[in-house]
């Protein structure tokens, strides 16, 4: 066990409120010093969880261990787990650093360590100059941080934060991230952190734990998340813009779309069935000439130019609708073009149980 | 462990209850028995024969149904003039903006903070003047307007949006209609609980009128049974038991029917 | 013609409001104010200027000193019994328990519906030290009830009682929306920190909730003061010997039963001047709180 964290475990957990249900059977395993991201849609169970994982919550069934230890059956004397709110909880009638001093003062620890703790922290996050305000006298960005510091404060084995950056200003947001992400380096904490941005998602976590009605669809390493999703929710869930999908039918090696082939695959054993098919917008290849026999005609019905990139809406010859990204834009609208599909950037999906066949990367 | 520690706190809230209702149910139990069975048995919450007896007494001895008319009337009176100044004064405060409306209000508030002995004397003048002295209306007459209404009748209308507002003034309705039409629907809840409210009081009221009503006649039943209460003629208790059993229903019905708007109301009236 | 009219309008819907205001509110301040430097007897056509001497009189008088005492027990009293005890169960209902919080209102709330000339009349009944309920129950413990109504101090606690029974619930439903303003995830951030609750409660919510408090200890004050008037009037007429009065009761038994006009005129513009204390601490310390938590 080390010194610094602690693993989480979840086995079997559900938790109903009335007669819902907003867990529904979880296993989870947090490695020490792991950076694990709950990511999903309002209302699928990430913030209960991690509320249960605190202690705030009750789960109706299950048992959450943290070192292998029921999280019900030890005595909690507050070390063990630190946590930041969405809306930072910041105890409005006492001053930065009394808020950062607060449970340290409760817990006795000798006033000496925890002067030098605080300053430490306040240093850290910059919230030197503001130690005597109260919470109401500071901006968002100022009050966030304090949250986390107080967070850190407790050298916890455990940190949870909950949605910690949706409160603040966009611009802020890229640079709270990254201090969290360097306090994790330095502190090797435990970290569970819930979020509805993949964005932050991607950049932050070791492993992404994608939820949606109360179970995880998927967890992986970001890379995974989001070239290989286990099924289509997690496919749809994350990227800008959204992943293409496509219904479409096999024969003879050949995928099918309205009558026209589409793409040539190479994986035995799948049946002549229809299934969906999926395509990151970048993946697409769009050319003004046919490149394969394959390639399909489509029109470009709007070009978004983002700067960086540039975004095409083209439609389908069965008024069908695909979007695509483009490094440099050579097109104009109403201009008809070819989209070019690759088995290998492409996922293939079950129509009935919307998982991925996995098949892309079947070489 | 911590389940068991749990209920004793429900413990102790359940004999506040207790504590809270017992009286009532005293009251009303011994005022359904005869003199001498509620000597014995004050204690028993059941009467053991049960009797109306005191209540006939009580409506030969008093006027019965004039004490409750003069009591209704006075409430319904009080409670209709405050709340419409109370709305009225609202309206004025949340639609427009004039000199002097910081100070203005800042005088409602402090309305609060006038103990009525300040104004004993100089009303109890104005009332024998107009000859009102033994009349509900010198009763109710100084008692038509209400600080507190008017303050939770403005935080309601502070949350209809100014839109709503303006949309009806680009439409070039009245200022009138837009009042009766608009703002009153929306502030129902409130002008039912706060009416409700109202209404309670004033038909509990007794020191004011103890003031103006000196003529047994125009007595309302807090004076009636103030009557069987006082240390010469308060033997007979069941009977006093009896008029305050006949008091308490129209208030306790109101809180059976509003209960929700009457407690959220009072939560209102606290929030700063 | 048009601006006129708008310019005038506020008022007008402020006009009826403002005349009953000004008629039975200001105007009989000043007229108080007014009589409180003269002898009258409240009939007589002439009234006698004397200056300063009732006001020297309210502290002067060994009965009003005796009032002044009572009004201070009675403020004790009340602050204990009529915010303390609600508080402190406001906080038990809002941070010990979990369930039936809205029947506990509901019920508690019940006796604020009563005319407290009713509880005066239960309570007597109940507290008769001879026939009583309470008697009967004490006797059978081998303890005798006292004759609280022969006691100035035992009135007074007995006539608070009443109040209490009618003021708790209402006090208790202030003070407990107040609680259920603060932000539950204060309350979870303390809790995710070990800290007890009871010490929570002592350093966050008791601060947090001081706009509320205040208010509602002042209303306490200023409101029980004067209900307790109709136990006074009702149980004991402010005795034995003026025992069990106050500066309310005082004022009202000056003018209306011993007819000095100019005394009871006196003591109530102190007691006025006593209540516009409390109205100042009020709009100090809300007012700073609803800045400082905004």
């Amino acid at each position: 066990m080390s010194e610094s964290n602690a693993t989480i475990e979840l086995k079997g957990i559900s938790k109903n409120f009335k007669k819902n249900t907003i867990i529904d059977g979880l296993d989870l395993f947090v490695n020490a010093g792991e950076f694990l991201v709950l990511l999903g849609p309002s209302g699928c169970g990430k913030s209960t969880t991690l509320r249960m994982i605190a202690g705030l919550e009750e789960p109706s069934s299950g048992k959450v261990l943290i070192d292998s230890q029921d999280r019900n059956q030890t005595k909690d004397d507050g070390h063990t787990i630190a946590m930041v709110f969405q809306d930072y909880a910041l105890y409005p009638n006492m001053t930065v650093y009394q808020n950062l001093e607060y449970a340290l003062k409760v817990h006795k620890v000798p006033s000496k360590n925890r002067t030098k703790l605080i300053e430490n922290v306040l240093d850290t996050l910059n919230l030197t100059k503001y130690r005597d305000r109260l919470p109401s006298q500071l901006s968002g960005g100022q009050k966030q941080r304090v949250a986390v510091g107080r967070g850190m404060v407790k050298k916890s084995k455990i940190f949870l934060l909950d949605e910690p950056l949706s409160n603040i200003d966009v611009q802020l947001r890229e640079k709270a991230r990254d201090e969290i992400q360097k306090l994790h380096v330095t502190n090797n904490q435990t970290i569970v952190y819930v979020t509805h941005d993949q964005l932050e998602a991607m950049a932050l976590g070791d492993r992404i734990a994608v939820m949606n009605q109360g179970i995880i669809q998927m967890i992986d390493i970001p890379e995974n998340i989001y070239n290989q999703p286990t099924n289509l929710f997690v496919a749809k869930f994350i990227g800008t813009p959204q992943i293409n999908v496509i219904e479409v039918s096999l024969k003879s090696n050949q995928l099918v779309l309205d009558e026209t082939p589409i793409m040539q695959i190479q994986k035995p054993g799948l049946g002549a069935d229809s299934y969906y098919l999926g395509i990151r917008p970048e993946s697409l290849r769009c050319s003004k000439t046919k490149q394969t026999d394959l390639s399909f005609t489509v029109t470009v019905e709007n070009i978004i130019d983002y700067g960086r990139f540039v975004q095409l809406l083209l439609v389908m010859e069965n008024s069908h609708h695909l979007k695509a990204i483009v490094n440099n834009n050579e097109f104009k609208v109403n201009e008809k073009i070819f989209v070019t599909l690759e088995q290998t950037t492409s996922i293939l999906f079950d129509l009935t149980t919307e998982k991925n066949l996995y098949w892309g990367n079947y070489e | 462990m911590l389940k068991k520690k749990l209920n004793l706190w429900h413990v102790l809230l359940i004999i506040i209850i207790l504590g809270a209702i017992f009286p009532i149910l005293f009251m009303v139990s011994n005022s359904f028995k005869t003199l001498r069975d509620s000597y014995g048995t004050m204690l028993n919450l059941i009467p053991l024969h049960p009797t109306f007896e005191n209540y006939s007494l009580l409506n030969k001895q008093v006027n019965l149904l004039g004490l409750t008319w003069n009591t209704f009337l006075m409430a319904t009176m009080v409670t209709v003039g405050k709340l419409l100044t109370g709305l009225l004064t609202a309206y004025a405060f949340r639609s427009y903006q004039f000199k002097g409306k910081m100070l203005i209000y800042l005088i409602f508030v402090s309305t609060i903070f006038v103990p009525f002995t300040i104004v004993m004397i100089p009303n109890y003048l104005v009332i024998s003047k107009l000859n009102l002295l033994n009349n509900i209306i010198g009763v109710a007459l100084p008692q038509l307007c209400d600080a507190t209404g008017i303050m939770i009748f403005l935080k309601t209308m502070e949350k209809i949006p100014n839109s709503l507002i303006d949309a009806a003034k680009i439409d070039n309705i009245p200022n009138r209609k837009i009042f009766f039409n608009i703002v009153v629907p929306i502030l129902k809840p409130s002008i039912v609980s706060v009416g409700a409210i109202f209404f309670i009081n004033s038909w509990n009221e007794y020191v004011w009128p103890t003031l103006i009503l000196k003529d047994k006649s125009s007595f309302t039943l807090p004076l009636a049974l103030q009557n069987y209460i006082s240390s010469e003629g308060g033997t007979n208790f069941p009977l006093a038991m009896a008029l305050s059993t006949i008091m308490v229903v129209l208030p306790l019905i109101i809180y059976l029917i509003f209960q929700k708007y009457i407690l959220n109301s009072i939560s209102n009236s606290g929030l700063k | 013609m048009q601006n006129k009219n708008k310019k005038f309008l506020p008022f007008l819907y402020l006009l009826p409001t403002a005349i009953l205001l000004i008629v039975f509110l200001i105007v009989p301040i000043l007229y108080t104010f007014y009589l409180s430097f003269f002898d009258w007897n409240l009939i007589a056509p002439t009234k006698e200027f004397v200056g300063m001497r009732n006001y020297l009189e309210v502290f002067t008088d060994p009965v009003n000193q005796k009032v002044i005492l009572n009004t201070l027990i009675y403020i004790v009293f009340l602050v204990v019994l009529n915010f303390l005890f609600p508080y402190f169960i406001s906080l038990i209902v809002k941070f010990f328990i979990s369930k039936m919080q809205g029947a506990y209102k509901v019920l508690f709330f019940i006796p604020s519906l009563f005319s407290l000339v009713v509880g005066a009349m239960v309570f007597t009944w109940i507290l008769n030290p001879v026939s009583g309920p309470l008697a009967y129950v004490l006797k059978n413990v081998g303890i005798s009830m006292p004759n609280w109504s022969n006691s100035g101090i035992l009135a007074i606690t007995v006539i608070c009682f009443i109040t209490n029974w009618k003021v708790f619930g209402y006090n208790f439903i202030l003070l407990l929306t107040g609680l259920g303003s603060i932000p539950k995830n204060i309350i979870d951030a303390a809790k995710v920190d070990g800290i007890p609750k009871w010490r929570l409660i002592w350093n966050v919510i008791l601060p947090m909730n001081q706009g509320i408090a205040i208010y509602v200890l002042i209303l306490t004050i200023v409101q029980g003061l004067q209900y307790v008037f109709t136990p006074i009037n009702v149980i004991t007429t402010g005795g034995p010997y003026y025992g069990s009065s106050n500066m309310i009761y005082q004022t009202y038994l000056n003018a209306f039963v011993l007819y000095k006009t100019g005394t009871s005129s006196a003591l109530a513009i102190v007691t006025f001047v006593i209540f516009l204390i409390l109205l100042f601490i009020e709009i100090r310390f809300v007012e700073r709180k609803a800045k400082n938590y905004a």
